[in-house]
Protein backbone atom coordinates (compact mmCIF):
# COMPACT_ATOMS: atom_id res chain seq x y z
CA UNK A 1 0.00 0.00 0.00
CA UNK A 2 1.41 3.47 -0.88
CA UNK A 3 0.73 6.99 0.26
CA UNK A 4 -1.46 7.60 -2.78
CA UNK A 5 -3.73 4.49 -2.14
CA UNK A 6 -4.58 5.80 1.08
CA UNK A 7 -5.84 9.26 -0.30
CA UNK A 8 -8.35 6.97 -2.77
CA UNK A 9 -10.00 5.09 -0.07
CA UNK A 10 -10.89 5.97 4.11
CA UNK A 11 -10.42 4.20 7.50
CA UNK A 12 -13.39 1.70 8.71
CA UNK A 13 -13.34 4.15 12.13
CA UNK A 14 -14.88 7.05 9.83
CA UNK A 15 -17.61 4.42 8.46
CA UNK A 16 -20.72 5.68 11.10
CA UNK A 17 -21.23 2.17 11.93
CA UNK A 18 -21.51 -0.02 15.19
CA UNK A 19 -23.22 1.03 18.08
CA UNK A 20 -24.09 4.61 19.24
CA UNK A 21 -22.21 5.88 15.98
CA UNK A 22 -24.88 9.26 16.39
CA UNK A 23 -22.34 10.01 18.94
CA UNK A 24 -19.09 7.84 19.26
CA UNK A 25 -16.91 8.27 15.94
CA UNK A 26 -14.68 5.50 17.11
CA UNK A 27 -13.43 3.63 19.55
CA UNK A 28 -9.80 3.28 20.79
CA UNK A 29 -7.11 1.46 22.56
CA UNK A 30 -3.32 2.05 22.53
CA UNK A 31 -0.75 0.31 24.31
CA UNK A 32 2.89 1.40 24.77
CA UNK A 33 5.44 -0.81 24.50
CA UNK A 34 9.48 -0.52 24.23
CA UNK A 35 11.80 -3.39 23.36
CA UNK A 36 13.80 -4.65 26.64
CA UNK A 37 17.53 -4.39 25.12
CA UNK A 38 17.22 -1.39 24.08
CA UNK A 39 17.58 2.54 25.66
CA UNK A 40 13.99 4.38 25.08
CA UNK A 41 13.62 6.28 21.75
CA UNK A 42 14.72 9.69 23.33
CA UNK A 43 17.82 8.08 24.29
CA UNK A 44 18.31 6.07 21.31
CA UNK A 45 21.61 6.42 18.66
CA UNK A 46 20.10 7.02 14.99
CA UNK A 47 21.85 2.98 14.47
CA UNK A 48 19.84 1.75 17.64
CA UNK A 49 16.55 3.34 16.10
CA UNK A 50 17.01 1.59 12.75
CA UNK A 51 17.50 -1.56 14.67
CA UNK A 52 14.71 -1.35 16.76
CA UNK A 53 12.87 -0.34 13.15
CA UNK A 54 14.47 -3.46 11.99
CA UNK A 55 13.48 -5.50 14.48
CA UNK A 56 10.10 -4.37 14.25
CA UNK A 57 9.60 -5.23 10.42
CA UNK A 58 10.96 -8.75 11.01
CA UNK A 59 9.06 -9.52 14.06
CA UNK A 60 5.68 -8.97 12.01
CA UNK A 61 7.01 -11.13 9.56
CA UNK A 62 7.60 -13.33 11.16
CA UNK A 63 3.71 -13.36 13.13
CA UNK A 64 2.40 -12.73 9.41
CA UNK A 65 0.80 -9.76 10.29
CA UNK A 66 -0.81 -8.36 6.85
CA UNK A 67 0.47 -4.52 7.65
CA UNK A 68 1.92 -2.11 5.02
CA UNK A 69 5.28 -0.51 6.54
CA UNK A 70 5.25 3.35 5.58
CA UNK A 71 8.56 4.65 6.40
CA UNK A 72 7.86 8.41 7.76
CA UNK A 73 11.36 9.20 8.17
CA UNK A 74 11.89 9.31 4.17
CA UNK A 75 8.44 11.29 3.88
CA UNK A 76 8.05 15.46 3.26
CA UNK A 77 6.44 16.95 5.14
CA UNK A 78 3.21 17.29 3.40
CA UNK A 79 2.69 13.49 3.55
CA UNK A 80 3.48 13.26 7.35
CA UNK A 81 0.92 15.94 7.88
CA UNK A 82 -1.33 13.74 5.77
CA UNK A 83 -1.17 10.69 7.92
CA UNK A 84 -1.50 12.92 11.24
CA UNK A 85 -5.08 14.04 10.20
CA UNK A 86 -6.11 10.44 9.25
CA UNK A 87 -5.10 9.62 13.29
CA UNK A 88 -2.52 7.25 12.03
CA UNK A 89 0.28 9.07 13.26
CA UNK A 90 0.95 11.17 15.93
CA UNK A 91 1.93 14.71 15.43
CA UNK A 92 4.98 14.04 17.66
CA UNK A 93 5.92 11.49 15.21
CA UNK A 94 5.49 13.37 12.32
CA UNK A 95 7.77 15.83 13.23
CA UNK A 96 10.46 13.92 15.62
CA UNK A 97 13.19 13.10 13.12
CA UNK A 98 15.40 9.74 12.72
CA UNK A 99 14.25 6.22 11.79
CA UNK A 100 10.82 6.10 12.23
CA UNK A 101 7.50 4.81 10.72
CA UNK A 102 4.12 3.83 11.06
CA UNK A 103 2.93 -0.10 9.84
CA UNK A 104 -1.20 -0.07 9.04
CA UNK A 105 -3.77 -2.38 7.52
CA UNK A 106 -5.63 -2.15 5.37
CA UNK A 107 -8.32 -0.91 6.51
CA UNK A 108 -6.79 1.35 9.33
CA UNK A 109 -7.70 0.12 12.13
CA UNK A 110 -4.19 -1.00 13.12
CA UNK A 111 -1.53 1.58 13.20
CA UNK A 112 1.63 0.60 15.29
CA UNK A 113 3.94 3.66 15.57
CA UNK A 114 7.86 2.45 15.46
CA UNK A 115 10.36 5.03 17.55
CA UNK A 116 7.79 7.41 18.78
CA UNK A 117 7.89 8.56 22.56
CA UNK A 118 8.43 4.73 23.25
CA UNK A 119 9.66 1.99 20.50
CA UNK A 120 6.06 0.75 19.74
CA UNK A 121 2.92 2.58 20.17
CA UNK A 122 0.10 -0.04 18.71
CA UNK A 123 -2.88 1.53 17.70
CA UNK A 124 -6.43 -0.13 17.23
CA UNK A 125 -9.73 1.60 16.08
CA UNK A 126 -13.06 0.47 15.38
CA UNK A 127 -16.18 3.13 14.62
CA UNK A 128 -18.71 2.92 16.91
CA UNK A 129 -18.99 2.46 20.75
CA UNK A 130 -17.23 -0.99 20.94
CA UNK A 131 -13.97 -0.42 23.05
CA UNK A 132 -14.34 -4.52 24.59
CA UNK A 133 -13.69 -5.40 20.48
CA UNK A 134 -11.24 -3.12 20.22
CA UNK A 135 -9.15 -4.64 23.36
CA UNK A 136 -9.80 -8.18 21.96
CA UNK A 137 -8.07 -7.44 18.48
CA UNK A 138 -5.43 -5.08 19.99
CA UNK A 139 -4.83 -7.78 22.91
CA UNK A 140 -4.83 -10.38 20.77
CA UNK A 141 -2.15 -8.22 18.12
CA UNK A 142 -0.07 -7.43 21.28
CA UNK A 143 0.53 -11.60 21.71
CA UNK A 144 1.01 -11.98 18.32
CA UNK A 145 4.14 -9.09 18.39
CA UNK A 146 5.16 -10.18 22.04
CA UNK A 147 5.83 -13.93 20.65
CA UNK A 148 8.47 -12.16 18.50
CA UNK A 149 9.83 -9.02 20.44
CA UNK A 150 11.02 -8.45 24.20
CA UNK A 151 9.50 -6.50 25.67
CA UNK A 152 10.90 -4.03 28.42
CA UNK A 153 8.33 -5.88 31.36
CA UNK A 154 9.04 -5.61 34.93
CA UNK A 155 6.45 -7.84 37.52
CA UNK A 156 6.38 -4.55 39.52
CA UNK A 157 5.87 -1.84 37.82
CA UNK A 158 4.41 -3.57 33.79
CA UNK A 159 5.32 -2.83 31.39
CA UNK A 160 7.97 0.20 31.15
CA UNK A 161 7.54 3.55 29.16
CA UNK A 162 9.52 6.02 28.19
CA UNK A 163 7.34 8.62 30.52
CA UNK A 164 6.06 7.11 33.73
CA UNK A 165 2.77 8.48 32.83
CA UNK A 166 2.35 5.16 31.03
CA UNK A 167 3.52 2.67 33.05
CA UNK A 168 1.71 -0.13 33.94
CA UNK A 169 -0.36 -1.20 31.41
CA UNK A 170 1.01 1.36 28.76
CA UNK A 171 -2.62 1.56 27.67
CA UNK A 172 -5.28 4.36 26.50
CA UNK A 173 -8.64 3.80 26.06
CA UNK A 174 -10.64 6.54 24.33
CA UNK A 175 -13.47 7.27 22.42
CA UNK A 176 -13.93 10.01 19.88
CA UNK A 177 -17.55 11.75 20.60
CA UNK A 178 -19.46 14.38 18.55
CA UNK A 179 -20.70 16.34 20.99
CA UNK A 180 -22.53 19.51 19.24
CA UNK A 181 -25.70 19.22 21.79
CA UNK A 182 -23.77 20.04 24.50
CA UNK A 183 -21.85 22.93 22.77
CA UNK A 184 -25.09 24.40 21.60
CA UNK A 185 -26.71 24.23 24.82
CA UNK A 186 -23.33 25.44 26.85
CA UNK A 187 -23.34 22.30 29.09
CA UNK A 188 -19.69 21.28 27.69
CA UNK A 189 -17.94 22.60 30.46
CA UNK A 190 -19.79 21.21 32.87
CA UNK A 191 -19.66 18.06 31.67
CA UNK A 192 -15.94 18.17 31.10
CA UNK A 193 -15.39 19.06 34.61
CA UNK A 194 -17.05 16.23 35.89
CA UNK A 195 -15.00 13.73 33.23
CA UNK A 196 -11.91 15.64 34.64
CA UNK A 197 -12.94 15.07 38.41
CA UNK A 198 -12.80 11.25 37.81
CA UNK A 199 -9.10 11.21 36.14
CA UNK A 200 -10.57 11.12 32.36
CA UNK A 201 -8.63 13.25 29.60
CA UNK A 202 -10.82 15.21 27.14
CA UNK A 203 -9.12 16.44 24.05
CA UNK A 204 -10.23 17.71 20.46
CA UNK A 205 -10.29 15.53 17.05
CA UNK A 206 -6.00 16.64 16.68
CA UNK A 207 -5.85 17.13 20.41
CA UNK A 208 -6.58 21.04 20.89
CA UNK A 209 -10.27 21.56 22.50
CA UNK A 210 -12.79 23.69 20.69
CA UNK A 211 -15.80 23.66 17.50
CA UNK A 212 -12.59 24.57 15.19
CA UNK A 213 -12.45 20.49 15.70
CA UNK A 214 -16.25 20.02 14.65
CA UNK A 215 -17.46 19.73 18.39
CA UNK A 216 -15.39 16.17 18.41
CA UNK A 217 -13.82 15.46 21.57
CA UNK A 218 -11.70 12.49 23.04
CA UNK A 219 -12.47 11.18 26.08
CA UNK A 220 -9.45 8.50 27.23
CA UNK A 221 -7.70 7.63 31.04
CA UNK A 222 -4.98 8.70 32.31
CA UNK A 223 -3.77 6.27 34.62
CA UNK A 224 -2.37 3.39 33.82
CA UNK A 225 -0.91 1.61 36.75
CA UNK A 226 -2.53 -0.31 39.43
CA UNK A 227 -5.84 -1.40 37.66
CA UNK A 228 -5.78 -4.08 34.83
CA UNK A 229 -6.89 -3.82 30.93
CA UNK A 230 -10.40 -4.29 31.61
CA UNK A 231 -10.90 -2.39 34.69
CA UNK A 232 -10.04 0.60 33.15
CA UNK A 233 -11.95 -0.18 29.72
CA UNK A 234 -14.95 -0.57 32.39
CA UNK A 235 -14.05 2.86 33.39
CA UNK A 236 -15.07 4.09 30.44
CA UNK A 237 -17.49 1.55 29.33
CA UNK A 238 -19.58 3.06 32.61
CA UNK A 239 -18.94 6.77 31.70
CA UNK A 240 -19.54 7.16 28.12
CA UNK A 241 -23.22 6.23 28.18
CA UNK A 242 -23.78 8.77 30.97
CA UNK A 243 -22.44 11.72 28.58
CA UNK A 244 -24.23 9.66 25.55
CA UNK A 245 -27.41 10.33 27.36
CA UNK A 246 -26.93 13.77 28.16
CA UNK A 247 -25.77 14.65 24.35
CA UNK A 248 -29.32 13.01 23.49
CA UNK A 249 -30.79 15.31 25.55
CA UNK A 250 -29.28 18.50 25.07
CA UNK A 251 -30.15 17.69 21.19
CA UNK A 252 -34.03 16.70 22.45
CA UNK A 253 -34.08 20.13 24.06
CA UNK A 254 -32.75 21.83 20.82
CA UNK A 255 -35.36 19.63 18.71
CA UNK A 256 -38.33 20.96 20.84
CA UNK A 257 -37.76 24.46 22.35
CA UNK A 258 -35.28 25.69 19.11
CA UNK A 259 -36.53 23.05 16.09
CA UNK A 260 -36.98 26.10 13.99
CA UNK A 261 -34.08 27.77 14.68
CA UNK A 262 -32.32 24.26 14.27
CA UNK A 263 -33.98 23.14 11.05
CA UNK A 264 -32.56 26.68 9.81
CA UNK A 265 -28.77 26.53 11.14
CA UNK A 266 -28.76 22.64 9.78
CA UNK A 267 -30.01 23.69 6.57
CA UNK A 268 -28.17 26.91 6.11
CA UNK A 269 -24.84 24.80 6.70
CA UNK A 270 -25.54 22.03 4.11
CA UNK A 271 -26.64 24.77 1.87
CA UNK A 272 -23.32 26.73 1.98
CA UNK A 273 -20.94 23.66 2.37
CA UNK A 274 -22.57 22.57 -1.29
CA UNK A 275 -22.46 26.05 -2.81
CA UNK A 276 -19.75 27.78 -1.27
CA UNK A 277 -16.66 28.79 -3.72
CA UNK A 278 -13.79 29.78 -1.37
CA UNK A 279 -13.91 28.11 2.39
CA UNK A 280 -11.64 27.89 5.42
CA UNK A 281 -11.31 24.51 7.61
CA UNK A 282 -12.73 26.17 10.46
CA UNK A 283 -16.14 26.86 8.67
CA UNK A 284 -16.06 23.88 7.11
CA UNK A 285 -15.17 21.35 10.47
CA UNK A 286 -18.47 24.30 12.25
CA UNK A 287 -21.24 23.64 9.06
CA UNK A 288 -20.15 20.05 9.06
CA UNK A 289 -20.76 19.50 12.78
CA UNK A 290 -24.23 20.81 12.10
CA UNK A 291 -25.08 19.02 8.93
CA UNK A 292 -23.76 15.75 11.24
CA UNK A 293 -26.13 16.31 13.55
CA UNK A 294 -28.94 17.50 11.67
CA UNK A 295 -28.65 14.17 9.96
CA UNK A 296 -28.91 12.35 13.36
CA UNK A 297 -31.99 14.13 13.83
CA UNK A 298 -33.70 13.38 10.77
CA UNK A 299 -33.47 16.93 9.81
CA UNK A 300 -31.60 16.01 6.26
CA UNK A 301 -31.80 12.84 4.81
CA UNK A 302 -30.37 12.66 1.34
CA UNK A 303 -26.53 12.54 2.96
CA UNK A 304 -24.67 9.59 4.69
CA UNK A 305 -23.14 10.03 7.79
CA UNK A 306 -20.40 8.35 6.91
CA UNK A 307 -19.73 10.55 4.01
CA UNK A 308 -20.01 13.75 6.59
CA UNK A 309 -17.24 11.60 9.00
CA UNK A 310 -15.08 11.58 5.93
CA UNK A 311 -15.38 14.84 5.34
CA UNK A 312 -14.47 16.07 8.53
CA UNK A 313 -10.73 14.19 7.63
CA UNK A 314 -10.89 14.96 3.90
CA UNK A 315 -11.05 18.84 3.57
CA UNK A 316 -7.92 19.24 6.33
CA UNK A 317 -4.97 20.63 4.22
CA UNK A 318 -2.99 17.83 3.55
CA UNK A 319 -5.29 15.93 2.32
CA UNK A 320 -6.34 18.80 -0.03
CA UNK A 321 -2.80 18.89 -1.14
CA UNK A 322 -2.58 15.34 -2.06
CA UNK A 323 -5.43 15.17 -3.78
CA UNK A 324 -4.27 18.23 -6.10
CA UNK A 325 -0.73 16.43 -6.16
CA UNK A 326 0.48 19.79 -5.53
CA UNK A 327 1.55 22.10 -2.60
CA UNK A 328 -1.36 25.20 -2.29
CA UNK A 329 -1.46 28.05 -0.22
CA UNK A 330 -4.14 29.06 2.65
CA UNK A 331 -6.57 30.89 -0.41
CA UNK A 332 -5.91 28.06 -3.17
CA UNK A 333 -6.41 25.66 -0.24
CA UNK A 334 -10.06 27.42 0.04
CA UNK A 335 -10.79 27.15 -3.69
CA UNK A 336 -9.60 23.50 -3.51
CA UNK A 337 -12.13 22.69 -0.63
CA UNK A 338 -15.04 24.42 -1.62
CA UNK A 339 -14.70 22.83 -5.00
CA UNK A 340 -14.46 19.42 -3.41
CA UNK A 341 -17.36 19.56 -1.10
CA UNK A 342 -19.00 20.90 -3.84
CA UNK A 343 -18.44 17.80 -6.09
CA UNK A 344 -18.90 15.02 -2.95
CA UNK A 345 -22.15 17.26 -1.93
CA UNK A 346 -23.63 17.70 -5.25
CA UNK A 347 -24.75 13.70 -4.62
CA UNK A 348 -24.48 12.71 -0.67
CA UNK A 349 -23.91 9.46 -1.39
CA UNK A 350 -21.65 9.46 -4.46
CA UNK A 351 -17.97 7.76 -3.11
CA UNK A 352 -15.14 10.19 -3.62
CA UNK A 353 -14.01 11.40 -7.09
CA UNK A 354 -10.69 10.00 -8.63
CA UNK B 1 24.44 21.53 24.80
CA UNK B 2 20.48 21.50 25.33
CA UNK B 3 18.32 23.23 27.60
CA UNK B 4 16.74 20.98 30.63
CA UNK B 5 13.78 22.55 30.32
CA UNK B 6 12.87 23.07 26.24
CA UNK B 7 15.96 21.32 24.62
CA UNK B 8 16.61 24.43 22.46
CA UNK B 9 20.34 25.08 23.05
CA UNK B 10 21.59 25.93 25.95
CA UNK B 11 23.36 29.41 26.38
CA UNK B 12 23.26 29.86 29.92
CA UNK B 13 25.70 27.20 32.20
CA UNK B 14 26.10 27.38 35.49
CA UNK B 15 27.81 25.16 37.80
CA UNK B 16 27.43 25.63 41.64
CA UNK B 17 29.61 23.84 44.23
CA UNK B 18 27.87 22.91 47.75
CA UNK B 19 29.41 20.59 50.13
CA UNK B 20 31.73 18.88 47.77
CA UNK B 21 28.78 18.48 45.23
CA UNK B 22 28.83 19.81 41.54
CA UNK B 23 25.49 20.79 39.94
CA UNK B 24 25.28 21.96 36.74
CA UNK B 25 22.67 23.89 35.14
CA UNK B 26 21.95 24.55 31.49
CA UNK B 27 19.33 26.65 30.25
CA UNK B 28 18.52 28.49 26.65
CA UNK B 29 17.64 32.51 27.30
CA UNK B 30 14.36 31.97 26.94
CA UNK B 31 13.57 29.43 29.50
CA UNK B 32 16.40 31.54 31.40
CA UNK B 33 14.46 34.77 31.38
CA UNK B 34 11.55 32.48 33.28
CA UNK B 35 13.46 31.88 35.80
CA UNK B 36 14.36 35.14 36.71
CA UNK B 37 18.41 34.44 35.24
CA UNK B 38 18.38 37.74 33.00
CA UNK B 39 21.73 38.15 33.00
CA UNK B 40 23.03 40.91 30.37
CA UNK B 41 20.59 43.40 32.69
CA UNK B 42 21.25 41.75 36.31
CA UNK B 43 22.82 43.68 39.07
CA UNK B 44 26.50 42.89 39.16
CA UNK B 45 25.58 41.64 42.89
CA UNK B 46 23.01 39.21 41.91
CA UNK B 47 22.90 36.49 44.39
CA UNK B 48 23.37 33.28 41.65
CA UNK B 49 23.64 30.48 44.31
CA UNK B 50 20.29 31.26 45.87
CA UNK B 51 18.71 31.57 42.28
CA UNK B 52 20.58 27.90 41.03
CA UNK B 53 19.33 26.49 44.03
CA UNK B 54 15.68 27.62 44.07
CA UNK B 55 15.84 25.93 40.52
CA UNK B 56 17.42 22.65 41.79
CA UNK B 57 15.00 22.35 44.20
CA UNK B 58 12.14 23.31 41.84
CA UNK B 59 13.60 20.15 39.60
CA UNK B 60 14.65 17.59 42.29
CA UNK B 61 12.17 18.52 44.68
CA UNK B 62 12.98 17.75 48.03
CA UNK B 63 15.64 14.94 47.07
CA UNK B 64 18.46 17.02 46.55
CA UNK B 65 21.89 15.16 47.31
CA UNK B 66 22.89 11.44 46.46
CA UNK B 67 19.93 11.19 44.46
CA UNK B 68 20.11 14.27 42.08
CA UNK B 69 23.40 13.34 41.08
CA UNK B 70 22.77 9.38 40.04
CA UNK B 71 23.58 8.38 37.06
CA UNK B 72 22.16 5.37 35.15
CA UNK B 73 24.98 2.74 34.22
CA UNK B 74 23.42 1.76 31.20
CA UNK B 75 22.00 4.82 29.51
CA UNK B 76 23.74 7.90 31.40
CA UNK B 77 20.89 9.75 32.10
CA UNK B 78 20.69 11.80 35.69
CA UNK B 79 17.88 12.09 37.66
CA UNK B 80 18.04 15.76 37.01
CA UNK B 81 17.71 15.22 33.43
CA UNK B 82 14.75 13.05 34.06
CA UNK B 83 12.83 15.84 36.31
CA UNK B 84 14.30 18.46 33.54
CA UNK B 85 12.59 16.63 30.50
CA UNK B 86 10.04 14.40 31.71
CA UNK B 87 11.37 11.30 29.74
CA UNK B 88 14.12 8.34 31.17
CA UNK B 89 16.64 6.65 28.96
CA UNK B 90 16.14 3.23 29.06
CA UNK B 91 13.65 0.03 31.58
CA UNK B 92 16.73 0.20 33.81
CA UNK B 93 16.17 3.84 35.12
CA UNK B 94 13.08 2.53 36.92
CA UNK B 95 15.66 0.32 38.96
CA UNK B 96 17.93 3.02 39.21
CA UNK B 97 16.09 5.71 40.26
CA UNK B 98 13.42 4.12 42.16
CA UNK B 99 13.75 6.10 45.04
CA UNK B 100 13.02 9.41 43.28
CA UNK B 101 10.21 7.56 40.73
CA UNK B 102 7.80 5.55 43.15
CA UNK B 103 6.56 8.62 45.10
CA UNK B 104 5.98 10.41 41.65
CA UNK B 105 4.00 7.22 40.20
CA UNK B 106 2.21 6.97 43.28
CA UNK B 107 1.25 10.41 43.19
CA UNK B 108 -0.04 10.28 39.34
CA UNK B 109 -1.24 6.43 39.12
CA UNK B 110 -2.23 6.33 42.61
CA UNK B 111 -0.77 2.92 42.73
CA UNK B 112 3.02 1.54 42.59
CA UNK B 113 1.95 -1.81 41.51
CA UNK B 114 1.20 -3.49 38.20
CA UNK B 115 -2.32 -4.89 37.67
CA UNK B 116 -3.15 -6.77 34.36
CA UNK B 117 -1.80 -8.27 31.13
CA UNK B 118 1.82 -9.62 31.53
CA UNK B 119 5.13 -10.64 29.46
CA UNK B 120 7.51 -13.56 29.60
CA UNK B 121 10.38 -12.28 31.33
CA UNK B 122 13.59 -10.96 28.59
CA UNK B 123 16.14 -12.80 28.47
CA UNK B 124 19.71 -11.49 28.89
CA UNK B 125 18.39 -7.97 28.33
CA UNK B 126 20.25 -6.04 31.07
CA UNK B 127 23.60 -7.52 29.78
CA UNK B 128 22.67 -6.93 26.10
CA UNK B 129 21.02 -3.30 26.77
CA UNK B 130 25.24 -2.83 28.63
CA UNK B 131 26.85 -4.21 25.66
CA UNK B 132 24.82 -1.86 23.05
CA UNK B 133 25.78 1.28 26.05
CA UNK B 134 29.69 0.22 25.38
CA UNK B 135 28.91 -0.24 21.63
CA UNK B 136 27.80 3.43 22.46
CA UNK B 137 30.54 4.88 23.89
CA UNK B 138 32.98 2.77 21.96
CA UNK B 139 31.92 4.36 18.58
CA UNK B 140 31.93 7.77 20.42
CA UNK B 141 35.72 7.25 20.91
CA UNK B 142 36.42 5.89 17.70
CA UNK B 143 37.53 2.47 18.75
CA UNK B 144 36.66 0.72 16.19
CA UNK B 145 38.38 -2.66 16.82
CA UNK B 146 36.06 -3.03 20.32
CA UNK B 147 32.86 -1.59 18.55
CA UNK B 148 33.08 -4.65 16.08
CA UNK B 149 33.74 -7.08 19.07
CA UNK B 150 30.91 -5.44 21.05
CA UNK B 151 28.27 -6.06 17.67
CA UNK B 152 29.47 -9.61 17.13
CA UNK B 153 28.49 -10.56 20.71
CA UNK B 154 24.84 -8.48 20.18
CA UNK B 155 24.46 -10.02 17.00
CA UNK B 156 23.53 -14.05 17.38
CA UNK B 157 20.41 -13.00 19.31
CA UNK B 158 19.44 -10.85 16.57
CA UNK B 159 19.25 -13.42 14.41
CA UNK B 160 17.08 -15.82 16.16
CA UNK B 161 15.10 -12.92 17.45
Amino acid sequence: MTLDDLTKSSGEWLRGTGPESDIVMCSRIRLARNLADFPFTNRASRSEKTEIEANFRAAIAHAHLELSYLDVNGLGTLDRQFLVERQIVSRELANSDGPRGVAISSQENVAIMVNEEDHLRVQYMLSGFRLPEVWESINHLDDQLEEQLAYAFSSELGYLTACPTNVGTGIRVGVMLHLPGLVQTKQIDKVFRALQKINLAVRGLYGEGSQASGDFYQISNQQTLGKSEPELIKILTDVVPQVLQYERNARQTLLTERRQHLHDQVSRAYGVLKTAQTISSEETMLLLSSVRMGINLGLIDDLSIATVNELFIQTQPAFLQKLRGSELGVEERNVERASYLRRRLSNGRQPPPH
Amino acid sequence: MRCQRCHKEASIHLTERVKGQRRELHLCPGCARKAGLTLPDSPPDLALDSVVQTLIVAHVGELVGELAERTCPDCGLKFMEFRAGGRLGCPRDYRVFAAGLLPLIQRYHGATRHVGKTARPADRAEERLRLRTRLREAIAREDYEEAARLRDQLRPEEIQA
